[in-house]
């Protein structure tokens, strides 16, 4: 049987090939190659094309994370004014709150509750209100 | 065009394809009038119309000639050619399939000897061809690669990027399918 088929397999197709005009399939397959040249060049314009796109969103993207990587190594540190409140002492820190009061609206900054008066706050207290002004 | 250059008959393919690179069609030409007949026979055994064949054949030599720089030996000229045959098939039966265009299989060739052998030759054929469209197109391809063009394993293997393992075993797949449609 396998041999009944590969007979059969070889005779397939054996009409078609001898009816080909081969001088003549050949004539024409040269012809439309001269007459079509420029689909070659194109598609070689097109690979560079894309090759020069890619070059450029390449060098691009390097760049733009370069300058994030020194950016932030150049930016200073995150700084909270609050941390340097442990030195000073409990009449430096109202003289910083009295003119903070002058500058912003007392309804954004977190007075202890029962407390009216800046005056009556002890050195914790007052160093809590001005990290509340921070954020 | 660059001048050809002289050669004998004899001259192997990669001679010619060596040539066609700098731009001799008088190359080109020469692998078409070697190799036309084999790939006509491919792709009508693979179901191409018969009346399409010369088209067929004239689409996969241009594409062949056009991206012959991705020819790198890995397999004789021939069945690189006919693995591009396929491909032009593929996308033949696609276009056909929008068209919605029925191939005519039907046409009646050259009627010679005996009428009763030739029409049980014909059926025969007919059966086979009719089993082959039923294969996966890697089958197909195999089954005729192998037992249409008296290719190697090893050959095929190469063409198709598979393994000779994995074509031998499309082969016998395909065997055994097709001798349930031809008995």
């Amino acid at each position: 049987m396998n041999d009944r088929l590969e007979n059969l397999a070889k005779r397939l197709g054996t009409d078609a090939a001898n009816r080909l005009d081969v001088e003549a399939t050949a004539r024409k397959v040269v012809e439309r190659l001269r007459e079509q040249p420029v689909r070659r060049i194109a598609w070689v314009q097109q690979a560079w094309l894309r090759i020069a796109a890619a070059l450029v969103i390449m060098v691009g993207g390097a760049v733009a994370i370069r300058q994030n990587v020194v950016g932030s190594r150049g930016a200073h540190p995150a700084h909270l004014v609050a941390d340097d409140l442990t030195d000073l002492s409990t009449d430096e820190l109202r003289d910083v709150l009295t003119t903070f009061d002058e500058l912003i609206s007392t309804d954004s900054v977190a007075v202890p509750e029962g407390s009216t008066d800046l005056h009556e706050l002890d050195a914790q207290q007052l160093r809590a209100v001005l990290r509340s002004l921070e954020g | 065009m660059a001048n050809p250059l002289p050669r004998t008959d004899a001259a192997p393919d990669a001679e010619l394809i060596a040539a066609w690179r700098t731009g001799d069609e008088q190359a080109a030409a020469e692998l078409v009038g070697r190799h036309a007949r084999a790939l006509a026979r491919f792709l009508a055994g693979a179901g191409a119309p018969d009346s399409d064949v010369d088209d067929l054949v004239q689409e996969t030599f241009i594409r062949a000639f056009r991206s012959v720089d991705r020819f790198r030996g890995q397999c004789r000229f021939r069945t690189w050619l006919l693995t591009i045959g396929g491909n032009v098939l593929k996308d033949f039966g696609r276009r056909a399939a929008r068209r919605k265009v029925l191939p005519l299989d039907e046409t009646v060739g050259d009627v010679t000897g005996d009428p009763h052998e030739h029409a049980e030759a014909r059926e025969a054929e007919a059966m086979l061809a009719a089993g082959l469209q039923q294969l996966p197109r890697l089958q197909r391809e195999v089954f005729l690669l192998r037992a249409q063009q008296g290719l190697e394993y090893e050959e095929i293997a190469a063409a198709l990027a598979t393994t000779p393992g994995a074509a031998r075993v499309h082969y016998h797949h395909a065997v055994r399918r097709l001798k349930e449609i031809v008995k």
